[in-house]
């Protein structure tokens, strides 16, 4: 397999001011990524999960340069991106991304047609006609009728208002499209259609996906790969069947049994022994993030932060207890 | 078990410009006591109409009780004066909201709020004759004049309502409330400012609470705390509770009994038990194979063709017709009603019980 995209210590700092001064020199900062380092092998997809806040969503928008990362690399292609060097239109074309809420993606003053068709104009320097042709070929992809290129969003229904948004990230032929919480604003059937035509399109088109998601469920159903992320670190990463069914570090262990499951034998969610809630990202407890809720906390889990290391083939944990949990 | 709340033909639409949309549609639904009551749906099911019918808070206009009844503990609840109903809501009913930080005062502190309920029952439970029959002889919505104002900040406070707050705080588990009841709600976390609003509806001991997608905005290990706690109060303060969520995992994870809506009707009600190992009807199967419940390799999902049907144009038939794949002749001339086929499981569908067929042929 080879990677269609690495990042390398990838790091994200929002910084904030305290007080009107300014000019006042004492910056803080908001560590939204921090230090993350992931590979999507080309073909697969990877589920970065996580809760709000966890920095899931700002490390996408890193990879595709829609935030400027603060400090790492991004590998796109076997090219690093973040240089400056290299073809950007290229990199646009390649790599699309789906956002959550396709009503405010969605300009609800343009046609659906001119939605899809006018960032190829641009990124592929097509004709008319042949944009016609594209995107004619991407509604029908997402089973869209061809009627549909001269409503406007507001007459569509949520799933189909999805379905566009969809349309327009295959349309230019991407190599990767980052998936951002795709079916978290829909109903429980849509949400069924729209998985099953992310896999479709996958196979069709052989896509790469990156998937963002605090829904364990979507995660373990539509990834080949998972990363946890806690507080902006990455704790554990690996085949999502092993860590579905072997969850090493402990957050990602209370991750999983937190989520609720529709099988009323099974009630993990009544037996959740997780205390306390996510930590602020600008004074975030020292050592590891994680260890004023965690069960095995140690006086070294406040003192060091711990390391991304492998426990078996592929499969990372950043934990300093690591063997309390095998 | 005994019925606490019983709705029967219950309909309620909305006026619009573009037309009446009939959200409620003939909907009979029972809770029990001390039992959790999940009603599940898609959103524009009805389920949030439902709560808001149950607790009297329906926007009136646009929205409209045609028919039917609510009955909880012997009284309509529909055709109550707006002045007697709200001595049962807050008091008898109670209800949590979604969004907690819109549900709280943004200006005042946490203890004073919770002050605030505490306070409005024990001035209920004293003067709750006069005020009625107040009520009843003027015929007008006043406020009830025993209500004292809400103590401005905490100093105020008496020391022993001051414990009251900090043993109801204590109750939903919120880390040192000493420090809490000083707070603003802005200042505290999703999860905690849910805590405070299940803290002061218990503080009410409500016999049923009604709780409308209240882990909806919160994390899912918040979620599962809150849930969790919920389950653990309900037991403890023996309460009923009417859960409404779009989410069936969560349904299935915390309810003793689950309702299933779908376009304005009840399709389905049963033990979650029986409800997710032998779901009867078609909507039901159908959500049911749309749920995740494993990796792409061993689960093939299998969504429900079709959309919703437009609630503006009334619909004789059964809702589901042109979507289910076991549609027949009957099912587009007339709406099939809630019959119970087993013990405790209740099932709106022609597939199902003889019954169903021969009041057909009745009618």
């Amino acid at each position: 397999m080879e990677p269609i995209l690495q990042t390398i210590d990838l790091s994200k700092y929002f910084p904030i001011q305290r007080g009107i001064n300014p000019f006042s020199k004492a910056k803080k900062f908001v560590r939204a990524v921090d230090g993350v380092s992931v590979t999507i092998w080309k073909g697969t997809t990877i589920a970065v999960v996580g809760e709000s806040g966890c920095g899931k969503t700002t490390l996408a928008r890193a990879m595709a340069l829609l935030t400027k990362p603060t400090a790492g690399d991004v590998i796109f292609n076997g090219k690093s991106i973040i240089n400056g060097k290299t073809n950007l239109k290229q990199v646009y074309r390649d790599l699309q991304m789906i956002f959550q809420d396709p009503e405010s993606s969605l300009d609800p003053n343009i046609r659906v047609g001119n939605s899809i068709g006018e960032p190829l104009e641009g990124l592929m320097g097509w004709s008319k006609a042949e944009v016609r042709g594209a995107v004619d070929k991407s509604l029908a992809a997402v089973g869209l009728p061809l009627d549909c290129v001269d409503r406007f969003p507001g007459q569509l229904s949520g799933g189909q208002k999805q379905r566009v948004a969809i349309a327009r990230a295959i349309s230019p032929q991407p190599k990767l499209v980052i998936l951002d919480e795709p079916t978290s604003a829909l109903d429980a059937s849509v949400q069924a259609q729209i998985l099953r035509l992310l896999l479709q399109l996958q196979k069709d088109y052989s896509l790469s996906y990156m998937l963002i998601t605090h829904n364990i469920a979507v995660a373990e159903y539509l990834s080949d790969f998972m990363a946890v992320m806690y507080s902006g670190n990455l704790v554990e990463y690996g085949l999502t069947e092993e860590i579905m069914a072997k969850p090493r570090h402990p957050y990602t262990i209370a991750l999983i049994s937190s989520a609720p499951i529709a099988n009323p034998w099974k009630r993990n969610l009544l037996q959740v022994e997780i205390r306390g809630e996510v930590p602020s990202a600008i004074n975030p407890p020292p050592g590891c993030k994680f260890h004023p809720r965690c069960p095995y906390a140690d006086g070294i889990c406040s003192r060091q932060t711990p390391k991304l290391e492998e426990v078996s083939q592929g499969h990372f944990v950043a934990c300093h207890f690591k063997e309390k949990t095998a | 078990m005994t019925n606490l709340l019983r709705v029967e033909n219950l309909s309620v639409c909305y006026e619009s410009r573009g037309g009446r949309v009939t959200a409620l549609d003939k909907v009979n639904v029972d809770i029990r006591s001390n039992e959790l009551l999940a009603v599940v749906g898609e959103s524009g099911c009805g389920k949030s109409t439902l709560a808001l019918a149950i607790i009297g808070l329906l926007p009136n206009p646009p929205a409209r009780v045609l028919n039917g009844e609510i009955e909880f503990k012997g009284t309509n609840l529909v055709q109550l004066q707006p002045a007697r109903m709200r001595e049962y809501r807050g008091t008898q009913i109670a209800m949590i909201f979604q969004e907690p930080l819109s549900s709280l005062n943004p200006v005042y502190k946490v203890g004073d709020q919770i002050a605030e309920a505490i306070i409005v029952k024990k001035s209920r439970e004293d003067g709750h004759a006069v005020e009625t029959e107040f009520m009843q002889k003027t015929h007008k919505v006043t406020l009830p004049s025993k209500v004292p104002k809400r103590p401005r900040s905490g100093k105020r406070i008496s020391a022993e309502l001051k414990q009251e707050i900090i043993a109801s705080l204590k109750l939903v588990r919120i880390p040192d409330p000493e420090q809490v009841i000083d707070r603003y709600p802005f200042e505290l976390s999703g999860g905690m400012r849910q805590r405070i609003m299940i803290a002061m509806a218990l503080s009410q001991e409500p016999a049923l609470l009604v709780a409308d997608e209240p882990t909806t905005a919160l994390d899912v290990t918040t979620q599962a705390q809150v849930l969790k706690l919920m389950r653990e109060l309900m037991e403890k303060v023996k309460t009923s509770i009417l859960l409404i969520t779009h989410d069936l995992a969560v349904a299935c994870q915390v309810a003793d009994r689950v309702a299933v809506m779908y376009a304005g009707d009840v399709v389905e009600a049963a033990n979650v038990f029986e409800l997710f190992s032998k779901p009867l009807h078609p909507y039901t199967e159908g959500l049911l194979s749309c749920l995740p419940t494993g990796s792409k390799h061993k689960v093939d999902l299998r969504p429900i063709p079709g959309s919703v049907p437009d609630l503006r144009s009334p619909l004789v038939a059964c809702k589901y017709a042109s979507r289910c794949p076991h549609v027949m002749k009957k099912c587009t001339e007339k709406k099939p009603d809630l019959i119970e086929i087993r013990e405790k499981h209740e099932v709106a569908c022609y597939l199902h019980g003889e019954k169903n067929g021969t009041d057909t042929a009745n009618n």
